[in-house]
């Protein structure tokens, strides 16, 4: 097995009209067995900036670390908020700085930039690739069947509402097809003047 | 004599013998009751991580008063009830007489045993016959056969070994045995990722198979949400 499933994972983000939404499965399994249903695998990193980091739980819970304090040092220096655009590099060059001993995670970064709100999504691999859609991104374990389910799925220019149906139903029918996903879901929609979360209830087997 | 470690040092080993266990994805199990057996299981089929069937049957058909729960490898095990049940059939016409499960039971084992190196199945037969009545026997892998009022199997079968020693109780009524068989096999599908999809359940007695299925909104609910 490899190793960026040993802990298996689905993560989605999505482009809607002036929104982004974010999503992730909620378990933390190690192989075939679960041991919890509340992981946390999406992380704020401003008021319009959330970072997804689907692959080996330890590295997701570093890597936010890590990027955490990256971002405050930046912040702190520039005396502003970071842009999406900025932070993905950021997060790319810290990545590829691990080029040959790397952190098992293929991020997921979405978000609104803080002048233009203007919605970004993007994806990397786990040594900082940078991947640049119109669209949707995908990541974890899943991201066959989550690819199957956006193409479907997606269209331009979805109101929040909207959004929040179609990442979810993407995420849930995904993940449904994995048998080291799932476990509960949660669901970002990430607006100018609000970020809503959502619990969704799904199948716990 | 498979290596240990082979390859980068921290990638997990794909053949290794200490990740056998983890293809028998599965949950299953019979228990006994006053008047028969009942038999149950998951109906989660996966190739690796990939869920392949979310709606299968393994609960198979080998006599009409005689089943069997498979685990491990779904082509193994649907060549072995094959086999079994044909030469079952046979055996049936001969003696004039419905088969007893402990014959069944027996031929499992011969096939189990002779061709263990190159099988991989985890089977219990259950079923009822008027000189035993209700009765389960596990046939592991490796091929051993023995009788037991309640047997449990597969992957998701490691979650719920306390719970089964704490709560089987013999001679239960119907009702009783079933909502234990469920309770199980909620347990160990919540727990296992090999495991899921909908429970299917078989009543076994003198009258025959009754087949029940319970679907994922109807399945006891034991997470906290």
């Amino acid at each position: 097995m490899s190793i960026l499933a040993y802990n298996g994972g689905a993560m989605v983000a999505m482009k809607g009209e002036n929104c982004v939404s974010i999503a992730a499965d909620r378990r933390f399994g190690i192989q075939a067995q679960t041991v919890a249903t509340n992981f946390q695998k999406i992380f704020e990193m401003g008021p319009h900036l959330y970072v997804g980091l689907p692959g080996l739980a330890t590295d997701t819970q570093t890597v936010m670390e890590k990027l955490r304090f990256r971002k405050n040092l930046y912040e702190l220096k520039e005396n502003r908020r970071i842009s999406p655009k900025v932070f993905s590099a950021m997060l790319s060059n810290m990545l590829y700085e691990k080029r040959f001993g790397p952190f098992f995670v293929e991020p997921v970064v979405a978000g609104l930039d803080p002048k233009t709100y203007e919605p970004f999504i993007c994806n990397m691999d786990l040594i900082g690739c940078i991947n640049l859609p119109t669209d949707f991104v995908v990541g974890g374990t899943a991201s066959a069947q989550l690819y199957g389910m956006c193409e479907a799925l997606w269209e331009p220019n979805l109101g929040p509402d909207d959004l929040f149906e179609t990442t979810s139903q993407a995420l849930i029918n995904a993940f449904d097809r994995d048998a080291i996903s799932g476990w509960g879901a949660t669901v970002y929609i990430i607006e100018k003047d609000k970020v809503t979360i959502k619990n969704l209830k799904t199948r716990m087997d | 004599m498979p290596p240990i470690f082979s390859g980068h040092p921290t990638m997990l080993e794909e053949n290794d013998w200490r990740n056998a266990a983890h293809s028998t994805g599965t949950s299953i199990m019979a228990a006994e009751f006053a008047g028969g057996v009942i038999i149950g299981a998951d109906s989660r089929t996966t190739t690796g991580a990939y869920i392949a069937n979310r709606v299968s049957d393994k609960l198979t058909r080998i006599t009409d008063h005689i089943y069997c729960c498979r685990s491990g490898s779904a082509a193994d095990t649907q060549a072995i009830a094959d086999i079994v049940s044909y030469h079952l059939n046979f055996h049936g016409m001969e003696l004039g007489e419905e088969p007893l499960v402990e014959v069944g039971a027996a031929i499992f084992r011969e096939l189990c045993y002779n061709y263990r190196d190159s099988l991989m199945a985890g089977i219990l037969v259950a079923g009822w016959d008027k000189k035993k009545g209700g009765q389960i026997y596990s046939v592991p892998i490796g091929g051993m056969c023995v009788r037991q009022p309640v047997s449990i199997g597969g992957s998701g079968s490691s979650y719920v070994y306390g719970y089964v020693d704490a709560n089987f109780k013999p001679n239960m009524s119907k009702d009783e045995c079933i909502q234990f068989v469920t309770n199980t096999l909620a347990l160990a599908m919540s727990r296992d990722g090999s495991s899921g999809g909908v429970i299917r359940l078989g009543i076994i007695t003198e009258k025959g198979v009754e087949r029940r299925v319970i679907l994922g909104d109807q399945l006891p609910k034991f997470y906290e949400d």
